[in-house]
C-alpha cells in the first residue's frame, strides 16, 4: 500500500481498476474555463480527467457515482494558508511556521507539512483540494520582524499541495511555488502600516511619532539590504554558470536561482498602494516575477498591477475597513474593484482555522460587485496558473488532475453541501475529526 | 514675609528699590477685568495689596512711582490647573515623551504611590480597593511646595502670578492650593488657599493583553468603580466615626484611614474629561458621587454637542491650551483620521463656543511652561474666535470665580492682592513685551527669553520622576 | 464625517418617526412563519405584519419589493462600544467593574455591527479573570449618547470564565499574552472554580449581613448598615436572582463544573458562552435549562477549542438547549445572518430554527424577547432589510431600524462618501498649508 501510495503519487500507477478512476453520471458540470453543461457524464481515468460528455462508455472496472441532481466543479484552491505546518495557533510547539533568520529562501514548507494534521480532513470534506501553505505564516499580514524578533526579508519557499496524501511528497502540487519575501515596509517601526489606534493618535496630538524623513532612512537601508542579498545571489549565479574555480555551493544562493531565472515567483505582502508600487519597483529592478498579497486598498496601484500583468492574492475578504473613516464595506468591495480594473487575483483565507470560509469569502465578494463566475474562478482556474499548475488544476478539462467536487448547489452558497471529493481521482472520505466527534456525541447515551 | 521685611532692608537695600512697601503705576491703561478699562490711570500698591485704583488718584507720599506712560496693567494670570511649585512632577524634557507634551490625565505611577516621591521600593500590586492603590488623597498642595522649582521663574515671565497647583498624582491626588508665584523663602508664604479641591485621574488602561496580571485597577471601568467604592467607604467611614464619637463605649473602634479622610475633607473633585463622552460620563459620575465637580481637559469642547451638555451640569470646566498639533514632517501617506484632523483644526476654538454659550471655563497651561509657548497658545485661541477680554478673563477673575477666591485676586480692585502684570502692548500679542510682573506687590522682572528651539529641556530637573 | 452621517441620519428621522409601512416583503417573522406581505411601524413598536395590513395615515411607505425582513440581529457576546480596556484582569474577581461606566457610543463599531443588521448586543466583560466585571445589553442607536444607548429595562448581568484565559495571569511565562508581572492566582483549573466558591461564599456572608440590616431596620431599629462593597453587590445580585450570570467556557469538564457549582449556590447559570464542547455534556445543560451561546465554526486557535465542532449550535439544539450564534468580534459581528446559515450547513437546522439562533434565542437568552427578537405586533420594531435571501452570503443589509427609527440605509451610505471623502481632503489640505514644507521629496527605491 506504502509502495502504491509512492507510486501513485509519482504519477506512474496505471490500471483501470484502481481507486483513482471513476465515472460520475448525469451530473451538472462546472468546468470553469467554459460554459456549464448539464446532465452529462464525467469520466475520471487513473486520476485524471479522460472526458465530459453526454454518452461516456463505462471503462470496465470503472465505478460509477450517480450525480443526478448535482453538480461537478473542480476542487477549490486557497492562496493563502499555513495548512500542515500549523495545528493550534497559540500553542508555539504545534506551529512550524516563522523560522528565524533574516535571508532564507533556502526554508522550505513542503517539508515540514504534516500529512495527518486535522486540518486537512476538515478543509479538503468543504471541497477544498489544494492550497498554499506559507513558511512565514498568513495571518500577521506584511512586514518582517514579529512578536519581538529581528526583521526577517525572505522566509522560504511556499509550496501548492494538495489537501490529501499519505506523505507530503504525495500531497506536493509544486514543493516550490513562490518565495516568500517580506518587503521592508515605509512606516513606523513594528507597524504595519494601519492607523494609530483613534483614542491614543486623536486627542494627544499624535506625540512620539516618527518623522517620516527618519522613517524614509530605515525604509531605504531595508531595502538596500534585500537588494544586496539579490545582488549576491546573482553574482553567485553566475560564478556557477562561468563554473569559475573555487565555487562554493550555497544553500541560500541556490535557492535563489529558480527566482532569478524568472521561474518561480516571490510572494510580497503589500496592504498599500504604495506598498504595491514599491514592491513592483523592486521586482522590475530585480527583473523577478512577482504575486502581490492582501492588499488593503489598490487605489492609484491598479492601473500598475494590471498594465503590469502582476496577479494578486486578495483576503480576507471578511475583514474591517482599513480606518475608522473608511467605507464599512471597504474589505467586501475590494475583489469587485480588482476585478473592474481588469486585475487577475484569486482567494486565500489567511487564517487556518477558516480555510473552508473560502468559498463563503468569495460569495461576499460577489454580493458585493464582484460577478459570481469570477469568483469562481478566483478559488480555481485563477490560483491553478498563478501558482504555476494552471496545466493541472483548477478547472474540469481533459487530462487535468481528478481534483473533483460534487454539491447540491452553489459552491459558494453556504447552505450547498458538498456530497462526493475527489483528490487525484481518488474519492475522499467525508469524514474527519468534527463529524466523528459529532456522530460520537449525537447518539451519546 | 512681611516679617521678613526688616531683616532684608538691614541686608540688602537695593531691595528697598525695588521692592518698596507702597507704589503707584501712573498713566498706564489698566484693565481691571471686574470693571471697564481705565485709558490713563493709577494704581496703588500698599503692602502687598491693591490699595485703590482709578483715574485721578493722588499718588501716596514716599511711594515708588512707575510711569506707566504707554503700558498696560492687567491682574496677575492664574494657571487653573498646575503642577508648578512641586518639582517632581514636572513634565518629562522634550525628547524622551514625543514633544514633551503631558497628556490631561496622565497614567497613574507605576506602583501605588503610598507617600509622594518616595524611592521607588518593591510595591506588590493592589488587589483591589481596600488596597487604596495610588491614592494619596491626604496630600496637600500647599505642603509640597518647593519655592527652588524653576518653572516658578518660567512661568511667572509669561505673566502668571497664581497657579492652582495640584499634586497631580493619579488616582486620588490629593488637594490642590492656590500658589503665588513670589520668590519666597518659606513656601508658606506663597499659599493664598491652601485647599482647593481633590484631584483626580484616571487611565484608559493598557493594550490588548494590559489587564492580565497586572495591579488594580487597570481598566478604565476599574478605575471607576475603585472611585466609587472609594466614596461608599467615605460615607460608610463618616457614619461609624460619629456613632464612636457620640458613644464609644461598647463600639468597636473604627480604624483610621487617611484615604477617606483626605476625601472628606475635600470640598470639591476635579476630574478629567476630554472627549465628549467623557465629559458626559465625568458629569453623571460627580452627581451620583454627590461632589461639586471640576472637569478639566476638554479637547473636544469644540464639538456642537459639548456646550449643551456643560450648560446642563453648570459645572465650571478647565480648558487645555495644550492645543493638538499636526504632525511634524509626517508620513504624507499615514492614515489620518478626520476626529484628530477636526481636533487639530477646531480645538482651539473651543474657548470661544464655551464663551458664547456661557459655559463657566477658565484656560490652564497643561504642561506649557515657556513663556513664548503660553502667549502663543492663548494667542491661537483668540484667533480661532475668542474675544481678547474673555481670554484674559478666562486667565484672571473666571478660574478665581471657579475656586471661589474671587474676593481676593483676579482683578484689579481696591482691597485684592496686588498681582499685576505690565505689558508694552495688548497681552497675548505676538510681539507684546511683558515689562514687569507684581507678585503680592513685590515687582519681577520676565526673565530672558531662552534661546529659541532652546525648549525646556535646559530648564528640567534631571531625573525628575515621572 | 459623523457629524455629516448625523445630519443625514437626522435628514431622514422624520420621514420615519411616526408611522411607517415597509411592504411587498418577504416577512421572516421567526416566531410566526414566513409571508409576503407588509408590517406596520407606529410609535416604534410594531403595530401589525399580515398580507395585508390597514395603512394607517401619514405613514411613510417603504417598498421592500423581493427584500426580506428580519428582526434585528441580536448579538449575545460583544466587546464593542467598550472605553478603555474590557478586562479588569488585575484581581481574580472584578465584579466590582461595571461596562455600564465606561460605554463609548462614539465607537464606529457600532454603525458597522449595524451595516450587518446587527441591532441589539450583550456587552460582556472581558476573560481575563473568573469572576468578570458587570455587563449589560445594549441597543445599536448609532447618533445616540450612552445613556441613549441602554436597552431599557433589561436585566443586567456579569461575566465569569473559565479555562485558559483566567488562569493565564497564573502562568505568566506561558502562552501569548502572559505579562512579566507575578502571577495571579489561579493558575489551574481547580483554582478557577476555587475562585468561584470563594466568591460566592463572601457574597453569601454579605447577603446575609444586609439581610440581617434589613430585619432590623423593619423592626424600627437603627443599625449602621454595613458596609457596601461594590465586589459583592453584583454577587449578591447573581445570588437573589437579579442578575444574570454569561459564562466564558470551553471544555465540557468546566462547563459541569459552573453547572454544579451554580446548583450548590441556588442560582442558575443564565448562558454559557463559547461553550465549544457544550455538544459533550449538551444533556447536563439542558437539564440546567441553562442557554448556550456558541460560535459557528472557530476552532483550533488554542488547544481548549481543538474539539470544537461546527455542528455544536445543531447538536446542542436537538437536545433541548436554547441556543445562538454569537460573534466575540466586532468583524463577524457584521455577518452573523451567515453564521445562522451555517447552522443549516452543519446539522441540518431548517431555516427558522438557524434564523433564531441570531435573533429569538439570544433574545430569550437575555430576558428581552418580549421586546425584540422576532416579527409581531406590539413588539419594538427592531428590523433588519435584506436585499436576498438572509441565510445566503449573496445577501447584504440595505436597511436596519431600531425603535421604528432608520439607523441604516445603505444608499444613503454610499451616496454620501464622495462628500465625507471631500471634506476630509479640505481639512488635511487646510493643515498642509498652515505648515512649513519639509525638504526633500519622495524617495527613490533602492
Amino acid at each position: 500500500m506504502k509502495l502504491l501510495g509512492i507510486l501513485i503519487g509519482c504519477g506512474l500507477a496505471a490500471g483501470a481498476a484502481s481507486n483513482n478512476s471513476v465515472l460520475i453520471r448525469g451530473a451538472d458540470v462546472y468546468p470553469v474555463t467554459s460554459a456549464p453543461v448539464k446532465g452529462v457524464s464525467i469520466l475520471v481515468l487513473d486520476g485524471k480527467i479522460a472526458e465530459i460528455g453526454a454518452k461516456i462508455v463505462v471503462p470496465k472496472g470503472v465505478r460509477v457515482v450517480d450525480g443526478k441532481g448535482l453538480r461537478v466543479y473542480p476542487g477549490m484552491i486557497d492562496s493563502g494558508t499555513e495548512l500542515g505546518l500549523s495545528e493550534i495557533e497559540m500553542i508555539r510547539e504545534t506551529v512550524d511556521t516563522g523560522e528565524l533568520g533574516e535571508f532564507m529562501p533556502q526554508l522550505r514548507a513542503l517539508a515540514a507539512v504534516n500529512p495527518d494534521s486535522e486540518h486537512f480532513a476538515v478543509v479538503r470534506i468543504a471541497g477544498i483540494t489544494s492550497v498554499m501553505t506559507f513558511p512565514a505564516g498568513t495571518g500577521g499580514g506584511e512586514g518582517g520582524g514579529g512578536r519581538g524578533r529581528p526583521p526577517q526579508y525572505i522566509s522560504g519557499q511556499a509550496a501548492l499541495i494538495h489537501t490529501f496524501g499519505r506523505t507530503w511528497e504525495d500531497m506536493a502540487v509544486s514543493g516550490s511555488a513562490a518565495v516568500q519575501v517580506r518587503f521592508p515596509i515605509l512606516g513606523p517601526p513594528g507597524g504595519r502600516g494601519g492607523p494609530v489606534p483613534e483614542n491614543i493618535a486623536g486627542l494627544a496630538g499624535e506625540t512620539g511619532a516618527v518623522t517620516f524623513t527618519e522613517m524614509t532612512r530605515t525604509y531605504q537601508q531595508e531595502v538596500a539590504k534585500l537588494a544586496d542579498f539579490f545582488d549576491e545571489a546573482r553574482r553567485y549565479q553566475k560564478a556557477k554558470a562561468a563554473n569559475l574555480p573555487g565555487f562554493v555551493r550555497d544553500l541560500k544562493y541556490e535557492a535563489m536561482l529558480p527566482v532569478l531565472d524568472g521561474k518561480l515567483p516571490v510572494a510580497i505582502a503589500a496592504a498599500t498602494p504604495r506598498s504595491i508600487h514599491d514592491a513592483i519597483q523592486f521586482a522590475e529592478k530585480q527583473n523577478v516575477k512577482i504575486v502581490i498579497m492582501q492588499p488593503r486598498e489598490l487605489g492609484s496601484a491598479a492601473a500598475e498591477l494590471k498594465a503590469k500583468n502582476i496577479p494578486v492574492i486578495l483576503g480576507r475578504v471578511l475583514a474591517l475597513p482599513r480606518g475608522q473613516d473608511d467605507p464599512y464595506d471597504q474589505a467586501f468591495t475590494l475583489p469587485g474593484e480588482a476585478y473592474k480594473a481588469g486585475i487577475k487575483f484569486a482567494f486565500g483565507t489567511f487564517d487556518n482555522q477558516f480555510v473552508r470560509n473560502l468559498p463563503y469569502q468569495a460569495a461576499t465578494a460577489v454580493a458585493f460587485g464582484l460577478p459570481q463566475e469570477e469568483a469562481l474562478k478566483a478559488i480555481t482556474i485563477n490560483p491553478a496558473q498563478i501558482w504555476g499548475a494552471g496545466d493541472q488544476l483548477g478547472s474540469l478539462e481533459k487530462d487535468k488532475s481528478a481534483d473533483l467536487m460534487v454539491t447540491t448547489g452553489d459552491p459558494l452558497e453556504i447552505q450547498t453541501q458538498v456530497k462526493h471529493v475527489f483528490i487525484r481521482g481518488q474519492e475522499i472520505e467525508l469524514s474527519s475529526k468534527q463529524t466523528r466527534l459529532y456522530d460520537k456525541y449525537l447518539n451519546r447515551q | 514675609m512681611r516679617k521678613l521685611v526688616p531683616a532684608l532692608l538691614l541686608l540688602c537695600a537695593w531691595a528697598i528699590a525695588e521692592n518698596p512697601r507702597t507704589l503707584a503705576i501712573r498713566n498706564a491703561k489698566i484693565v481691571t477685568v471686574s470693571g471697564p478699562v481705565i485709558d490713563k490711570g493709577t494704581v496703588v500698591v500698599r503692602n502687598g495689596l491693591i490699595e485703590a485704583v482709578g483715574e485721578n488718584l493722588a499718588v501716596p507720599a514716599g511711594a515708588w512711582v512707575i510711569d506707566g506712560e504707554g503700558m498696560t496693567v492687567y491682574p496677575g494670570l492664574i494657571d487653573s490647573l498646575s503642577t508648578v511649585g512641586i518639582p517632581s512632577l514636572a513634565p518629562p524634557p522634550a525628547g524622551r515623551g514625543g514633544r514633551g507634551q503631558t497628556t490631561t490625565t496622565p497614567a497613574p505611577p507605576p506602583s501605588p504611590a503610598t507617600a509622594p516621591a518616595t524611592a521607588a521600593a518593591p510595591v506588590t500590586p493592589a488587589k483591589g480597593p481596600e488596597d487604596r492603590p495610588a491614592t494619596t488623597s491626604w496630600i496637600l498642595a500647599a505642603n509640597e511646595i518647593d519655592p527652588s522649582d524653576h518653572r516658578i521663574e518660567s512661568v511667572r515671565s509669561a505673566g502668571f502670578t497664581t497657579t492652582v497647583t495640584f499634586p497631580a498624582r493619579a488616582i486620588f491626588g490629593g488637594q490642590g492650593s492656590i500658589i503665588d508665584l513670589a520668590s519666597a523663602e518659606r513656601a508658606g508664604e506663597m499659599v493664598v488657599v491652601p485647599a482647593v479641591g481633590q484631584y483626580l485621574a484616571v487611565s484608559r488602561g493598557g493594550g490588548m493583553f494590559g489587564g492580565f496580571g497586572a495591579g488594580f485597577p487597570n481598566a478604565l471601568m476599574g478605575y471607576i468603580a475603585y472611585i466609587r467604592q472609594i466614596y461608599l467607604d467615605a460615607e460608610h467611614y463618616k457614619l461609624l466615626k460619629e456613632a464612636y464619637a457620640h458613644s464609644p463605649r461598647g463600639m468597636e473602634r473604627p480604624p483610621y484611614d487617611r484615604a477617606l479622610e483626605g476625601v472628606l475633607e475635600s470640598k470639591r473633585i476635579l476630574l478629567p474629561a476630554n472627549r465628549v463622552v467623557e465629559m458626559d460620563r465625568m458629569l453623571r459620575f460627580a452627581a451620583e458621587l454627590q461632589q461639586p465637580v471640576i472637569l478639566y481637559g476638554m479637547r473636544e469642547a469644540y464639538r456642537p454637542e459639548a456646550a449643551p451638555l456643560l450648560k446642563k451640569y453648570g459645572s465650571p470646566v478647565l480648558v487645555s491650551m495644550h492645543w493638538s498639533e499636526a504632525p511634524r514632517d509626517p508620513d504624507p501617506e499615514a492614515y489620518r483620521t478626520m476626529r484628530s484632523l477636526e481636533n487639530i483644526d477646531q480645538g482651539p476654538a473651543a474657548p470661544g463656543l464655551l464663551q458664547k454659550a456661557g459655559v463657566p471655563f477658565a484656560l490652564y497651561s497643561d504642561g506649557l511652561d515657556q513663556p513664548r509657548e503660553l502667549q502663543r497658545a492663548v494667542k491661537k485661541a483668540i484667533d480661532a474666535g475668542l474675544a481678547r477680554q474673555d481670554a484674559i478673563r478666562a486667565l484672571t477673575l473666571s478660574p478665581a470665580e471657579i475656586y471661589g477666591v474671587a474676593d481676593r485676586m483676579g482683578s484689579i480692585e481696591a482691597g485684592k492682592i496686588a498681582n499685576l502684570v505690565v505689558t508694552k502692548g495688548d497681552l497675548f500679542d505676538d510681539h507684546t513685551q511683558i515689562e514687569m510682573i507684581f507678585v503680592d506687590g513685590k515687582q519681577y522682572k520676565p526673565a530672558p527669553e531662552p534661546p529659541a528651539g532652546g525648549g525646556r529641556g535646559a530648564t528640567e530637573e534631571p531625573g525628575v520622576s515621572q | 464625517m459623523r457629524k455629516s452621517w448625523i445630519v443625514a441620519l437626522a435628514a431622514l428621522a422624520p420621514l420615519y418617526a411616526q408611522n411607517i409601512v415597509i411592504q411587498n416583503a418577504t416577512i421572516m417573522t421567526v416566531t410566526k412563519g414566513t409571508l409576503q406581505g407588509s408590517v406596520v411601524i407606529k410609535d416604534g413598536k410594531i403595530a401589525e405584519v399580515g398580507e395585508k395590513v390597514m395603512m394607517p395615515q401619514n405613514a411613510t411607505v417603504i417598498d421592500a419589493g423581493g427584500q426580506y425582513v428580519i428582526p434585528g440581529i441580536i448579538d449575545c457576546h460583544s466587546h464593542i462600544a467598550v472605553d478603555g480596556n474590557v478586562n479588569e484582569g488585575s484581581v481574580s474577581v472584578s465584579s466590582m467593574v461595571n461596562i455600564k461606566d465606561v460605554i463609548n457610543p462614539e465607537d464606529i463599531a457600532i454603525y458597522r455591527a449595524l451595516a450587518g443588521g446587527v441591532t441589539t448586543a450583550n456587552i460582556l466583560h472581558g476573560s481575563a479573570n473568573p469572576i468578570g466585571g458587570q455587563t449589560l445589553v445594549l441597543k445599536m442607536r448609532w447618533g445616540k449618547d450612552a445613556q441613549g444607548m441602554i436597552f431599557e429595562g433589561a436585566m443586567p448581568g456579569i461575566k465569569f470564565a473559565l479555562g485558559e484565559n483566567p488562569k493565564r495571569s497564573g502562568n505568566p511565562q506561558g502562552g501569548r499574552g502572559a505579562t512579566q508581572t507575578a502571577a495571579r492566582y489561579p493558575a489551574t483549573r481547580m483554582g478557577v472554580e476555587d475562585t468561584i466558591r470563594e466568591a460566592l461564599n463572601e457574597a453569601k456572608d454579605y447577603k446575609a449581613e444586609w439581610d440581617e440590616y434589613g430585619a432590623k431596620v423593619a423592626r424600627g431599629e437603627h443599625p449602621i448598615p454595613p458596609r457596601k462593597d461594590l465586589k459583592l453587590e453584583p454577587l449578591k445580585e447573581v445570588l437573589e436572582g437579579k442578575r444574570y450570570v454569561h459564562a466564558h467556557c470551553y471544555r465540557e469538564d468546566e462547563i459541569l463544573m459552573l453547572l454544579r457549582v451554580a446548583d450548590d449556590y441556588g442560582f442558575k447559570i443564565r448562558t454559557l458562552q463559547h461553550v465549544l464542547e457544550g455538544y459533550k455534556v449538551a444533556e447536563e445543560i439542558a437539564a440546567s435549562g441553562t442557554g448556550a451561546s456558541t460560535f459557528s465554526d472557530w476552532w483550533a486557535y488554542k488547544i481548549e477549542a481543538y474539539d470544537a465542532i461546527p455542528y455544536n449550535a445543531a447538536l446542542m439544539q436537538k437536545k433541548g438547549i436554547v441556543v445562538s450564534l454569537n460573534s466575540d468580534d466586532e468583524e463577524l459581528m457584521r455577518h452573523l445572518n451567515t453564521e445562522a446559515a451555517k447552522a443549516m450547513k452543519y446539522g441540518g437546522m431548517n431555516e427558522t430554527d438557524a434564523l433564531a439562533m441570531v435573533t429569538i434565542n439570544p433574545a430569550k437568552q437575555l430576558g428581552i424577547d418580549g421586546r425584540v427578537g422576532s416579527i409581531e405586533a406590539g413588539k419594538d420594531a427592531d428590523l433588519a432589510i435584506y436585499d436576498k435571501y438572509p441565510l445566503s452570503d449573496y445577501a447584504k443589509v440595505q436597511k436596519v431600524l431600531i425603535d421604528g427609527q432608520l439607523y441604516f440605509d445603505r444608499d444613503s451610505d454610499v451616496s454620501g462618501r464622495p462628500a465625507k471623502a471631500l471634506e476630509k481632503q479640505k481639512l488635511i489640505e487646510k493643515e498642509k498649508q498652515s505648515q512649513p514644507k519639509p525638504a526633500g521629496g519622495r524617495r527613490p527605491v533602492e
